[in-house]
């Protein structure tokens, strides 16, 4: 039960020392000047416009399921802009670094980075573009819409949703604090065995990795059990399950996934943690120890991530398209069926990651043979769009554009899957930046399916549509940036480039690499041109209708714009799948209730996010072996929720006459609106 | 949110509970269990063994869902009966792909501590075996 | 389309009644998943035993025949499957409302399962004891983390029924603490369907 340490260790302080700060990394310097600044920004206007109050009563303690959705957004974009710096970093690191002539800066033999920063890097880049940009922000998605499409006053679970949010912010902050405290883990995001082993890594990289995964994919879990129940116990009445839109059904397949795919990437962490923590021996090299039960473990787990991702940009795609072709959805039915085929072969695959690992044939041929089923509900979706599509008045947006995008990338991005799923062509490339290109494809069709999302959808939250003219330009630099990446990659990945090389040795991949990075600088511009799109929209601040984009089809778009906190003032019947449109057809689409009654609403708390601290401060302790600090800060944990279980927490009533005013004036209702303070059912029945 | 209106202890998830199904339920548990462990001293063959230790823990876990947690498909619990059927197969998918895949990897990968044949079989004190557990290497290359 | 009917005149299009939800239903719904995502915990541990309990794994330390002693497990059976039925006819007397009946049957269940955890922490320093401890070999980390996991579960479930017997003597039975009272009727359940599979699996496949 001992595990050996290199270093020094206190009681007080556990590993950490200054020498942890990496103060002569001049690339850290300049990232920690860079991160101080922005905070110092944020900070300073947040003080000098006395809005900590706001900040702290509107948006820290909100259990509001929209303000929620903002906030994972938010975090997810800071994340992304993260990755997506390590990945600047590392193209810039190969173009530099190719070939035995290439020159080396910064103490580095061949490029500006040495090979354990450049571990650091790819391995970042992976575990934050999957778990804490991409992630966060569809499950911001799924909590702004899912709730508004089904016509529900909120989450089933409010304060469950504020934990979650909490936890995943946690987990993203421990990931941040990596850069100046410490190092981050050089053993890839999946955590390569046996290298991720003490005796391996000694360092505290791995375990920041580890427990910054594990504290998020509780959040992630927590998220899950939310969506589903608000689904199948909160829909509005009249809301049969076949006529569901199909976004949640998106979200609720998606978050089937989470809640049984996250246990088993917990367990697998939790055996390493073990063998990093008590000495055991699950994964280590000697004493009978398995690293494949690790790599079998992590795809258990990581496949179904794959479609955990995938499966609600199915679902953008399935709302902005029957949107802007102002038609219903082709093959509904076939859709949804499609939606859960989909999720369910995704738990058969996952051996495909490893096929070059010893597997019996047998086992490859049926892995293999699984995986090529995939693609046929994939078919099946794709072509529903297309002829969704077919003979539809098209108009074409931005949110159409990107959607359309996605339907691309999917099909470069799953035709290579296919090929990688026969077990020849996957030995003779596997582990090649042809993979990499293959997944990035899969990836930015999600990506393409987030940005279609925010663009469609940010009118419904804010109240103003996002600028046309920038987003364009945003979405040709993005387009043209991919295409310039990722076309060379197949090419150098066929040529024989291997992943994860901080060098490269042959100097004839330099034309291909010089494109990529060309790419890279088109990237830049999108994200200037993203930035561009916020500035001038928040400025100009043009007011959209309730219908935002005037074809809108589901229920979401039967609130006003933006919405108020409170959703519907009166929840609605349903009576068609695609309720608006419907109402549109029956020239019903501006009906408003006639009476209203009064809403019950949860209060506002601040345990979510003082829990989220103490989870991060619990991680912090863990990765440092600081003992109290974990074991104060998990008490602390136990005792606020058990304290928090005496409370009543009753929440508030909101009058009828309450609403019919906020319904005159909606913009003292949205989410960016401060509330007066309203008093907890109890207080209001002892006056 | 809603926690006024009608009393809590009239829901229905309360209501089903009676003092028979539990007791029903603990000893249909405790004697597959039971019958379990004499099934050790038939020193039947290990298959035999197996499927009749599989067989009474099926009975066990059946009664357990259909007693103890009252799964039926009712207003009130067809959700957690539809959930649990929908994540049984997701049981049976990782344990049994992942024991079949391995199975052959091993055979394939690893060199088994000499002396050991026949997976299952136990293997008191391995010669060959330092005291580290780590096979010395003239073991392996024989 | 089966969907497009036509509105008439008397087609409803707002439902002021739609918000009651039965608050109950919706936290033993969602504690249900929580379970079954618990279970999915439980099953990569199962495969991991699987993959960790050959001759392989061993490294010459004792293997699963060695370590189980099933009598003491069947003992260990028979008092997490009384806890558990006792926590159950707790769950009966909250029909009638019965306080005293509801607070006897959770202290008996509590009774039981320490017991349980008594043998199992007998068991498991046992192994530690003769210097069988989880850093042996990897198929007795797995056993310590299989049997360790179920054990934590255990401890956070007395560690519930504590706060239970507090809230009902402060609170009686209000919607807040009846829906606690069953989720962890069903967590309590759950420990011992669980216990089943490792004893069946664990203790019983291991000692042929």
């Amino acid at each position: 039960m001992h595990v050996d340490l290199q270093g020094p260790w206190s009681p007080l302080l556990g590993r950490l020392t200054l020498g942890a700060i990496p103060y002569t990394n001049p690339i850290l310097i300049g990232t920690f000047i860079f991160a101080a600044t922005i905070a110092l920004i944020v900070v300073g206007t947040v003080l000098y416009f006395r809005k900590l109050p706001y900040l702290w009563r509107e948006w820290l303690t909100t259990v509001d399921h929209k303000k929620i959705g903002v906030m994972y957004i938010l975090v997810g974009l800071v994340m992304l802009f993260r990755g997506f710096i390590d990945g600047v970093m590392m193209r810039t690191q190969q173009v530099l670094a190719d070939g035995p002539h290439s020159a080396g800066y910064l103490g580095a033999a061949h490029g500006y980075l040495p090979p354990y920063h450049f571990d650091q890097v790819y391995s970042a880049h992976g575990t934050i573009m999957l778990i804490f940009a991409v992630t966060p922000i569809l499950a911001g998605l799924g909590n702004i819409i899912v709730p508004l499409q089904i016509g529900a006053r909120d989450m089933a679970f409010p304060y469950l949703n504020a934990v979650s949010l909490w936890l995943t912010v946690a987990g993203a902050a421990l990931v941040m604090v990596s850069l100046f405290v410490g190092d981050f883990s050089n053993a890839a995001w999946v955590g390569l065995m046996p290298l991720a082993e003490l005796p391996y890594n000694p360092g505290v990289g791995v375990d920041y990795w580890m427990w910054a995964l594990q504290i998020a994919s509780i959040g992630t879990t927590f998220n899950a059990i939310n969506i589903i129940v608000t689904i199948v116990k909160m829909r509005a009445p009249g809301m049969g399950w076949f006529r569901l839109p199909v976004f949640t059904w998106t979200m609720l397949s998606t978050n089937i996934i989470g809640l049984t795919a996250f246990p088993v990437l917990t367990v697998a962490l939790a055996l390493l943690g073990a063998d990093r923590y008590l000495g055991t021996h699950f994964f280590t090299a000697g004493l009978g120890g398995n690293f494949m039960l690790y790599i079998d473990l992590f795809w258990i787990w990581g496949h179904p991530e794959v479609y955990f991702l995938m499966l609600p940009a199915f679902g953008v795609f399935s709302e902005v398209i029957p949107t802007f072709s102002e038609k219903p959805l082709f093959g509904y039915i076939t859709m949804v069926a499609a939606t859960f085929a989909i999720a369910g072969i995704g738990w058969s695959v996952w051996a495909h990651h490893f096929f070059t690992m010893g597997l019996a044939p047998n086992s490859i041929a049926f892995f293999s043979a699984a995986t090529m089923l995939v693609g046929i509900p994939t078919g099946v979706k794709a072509f529903n769009w297309l002829f969704t599509m077919y003979r539809g008045r098209l108009t074409i947006t931005t949110p159409m554009l990107w959607s359309i995008t996605g339907i691309v990338l999917l099909l470069v991005g799953g035709l290579t899957g296919m090929m990688l799923s026969a077990p020849a062509i996957d030995y003779t490339v596997h582990n090649s930046v042809f993979v990499v290109a293959h997944f990035h494809c899969m990836v930015l069709a999600i990506s393409a399916g987030i940005f279609s999302a925010v663009v469609y959808w940010w009118p419904k939250v804010f109240g103003f549509k996002l600028d046309e003219r920038n987003g364009l330009a945003f979405y040709w630099a993005f387009v043209i940036g991919s295409v310039l990446v990722f076309v060379p990659m197949f090419g150098l990945g066929l040529a024989g480039e291997t992943r994860r090389l901080d060098y490269l040795y042959d100097p004839q991949w330099m034309p291909l690499l010089i494109a990529e990075e060309v790419g890279i600088g088109f990237y830049f511009l999108s994200v200037l041109f993203f930035l561009r799109m916020l500035y001038v929209s928040l400025r100009d601040r043009v007011p959209a209708k309730g219908d935002a984009w005037e074809t809108g089809r589901t229920l979401e778009w039967m609130t006003h714009t933006p919405v108020p906190f409170y959703n519907f003032a009166v929840t609605p019947q349903v009576h068609s799948r695609d309720e608006l449109a419907w109402r549109r057809a029956n020239g019903l689409e501006e009906a408003k209730p006639d009476r209203y009654v009064p809403i019950h609403m949860p209060s506002n708390t601040g345990v979510p996010v003082i829990i989220g601290l103490l989870a991060a401060a619990f991680g912090f302790g863990l990765i440092w072996r600081i003992w109290w600090l974990s074991g104060v800060s998990l008490l602390a944990i136990m005792v606020l929720v058990i304290i928090r279980s005496f409370n009543k927490n009753e929440g508030y009533i909101l009058t009828a006459a309450e609403i019919e005013a906020m319904e005159n004036k909606i913009e003292t209702a949205s989410v960016i609106a401060e509330q007066p303070k309203r008093l907890p059912l109890s207080e209001v029945e002892a006056h | 949110m809603s926690t006024h209106h009608a009393n809590p202890l009239d829901h229905a998830e309360i209501r089903q509970g009676t003092v028979l199904r539990y007791i029903v339920a603990f000893i249909i548990s405790a004697l597959c269990m039971g019958a379990a462990m004499l099934a050790v001293q038939l020193k039947l063959p290990f298959l035999h063994y197996a499927a009749l230790v599989v067989a009474l823990t099926l009975i066990a876990l059946l009664s357990q869902a259909a007693l103890f947690f009252g799964l039926d498909i009712s207003r009130a619990q067809i959700w957690k009966s539809v959930s649990l059927v929908l994540t049984v197969p997701l049981f049976i998918i990782s344990v049994g792909l992942t024991v079949w895949a391995f199975s052959s990897l091993y055979e394939r990968t690893m060199l088994p501590p000499s002396g050991v044949t026949q997976p299952g079989m136990s293997a008191p004190a391995v010669p060959g075996m330092g005291p580290m557990g780590a096979p010395s290497q003239p073991t392996l290359l024989q | 389309m089966a969907t497009m009917t036509k509105a008439g005149p008397d087609t409803r299009l707002w439902n002021p009644e739609a918000d009651e939800h039965d608050s109950i239903s919706a936290r033993t719904f969602g504690f249900w998943l929580y379970m079954l995502s618990d279970a999915l915990i439980f099953t990569g541990l199962f495969a991991s035993y699987a993959v960790l309990s050959t001759p392989m794994n061993l490294a010459g330390g004792p293997g699963p025949a060695q370590v189980v002693n099933i009598t003491e497990g069947f003992w260990q059976t028979l008092l997490i499957l009384g806890s558990v039925l006792s926590y159950s006819l707790a769950s009966v007397a909250l029909k009638a409302g019965n306080k005293g009946g509801v607070a006897l049957g959770i202290v008996v269940a509590m009774g039981f399962a320490a017991a349980f955890l008594g043998f199992g922490l007998h068991d498991l320093g046992g192994l530690m004891a003769a210097g069988n401890g989880p850093d042996r070999s990897a198929y007795l980390s797995m056993f310590f983390t299989l049997i360790a996991t179920h054990g934590l579960h255990m401890i956070f479930g007395l560690l519930w029924m504590l706060v239970m017997l507090v809230q009902i003597a402060r609170f009686g039975f209000t919607a807040d603490v009846v829906a606690r009272l069953l989720n962890l009727r069903m967590f309590w359940q759950f420990q011992a369907t669980v216990w089943v599979l490792i004893y069946a699996y664990v203790y019983l496949m291991g000692a042929y």
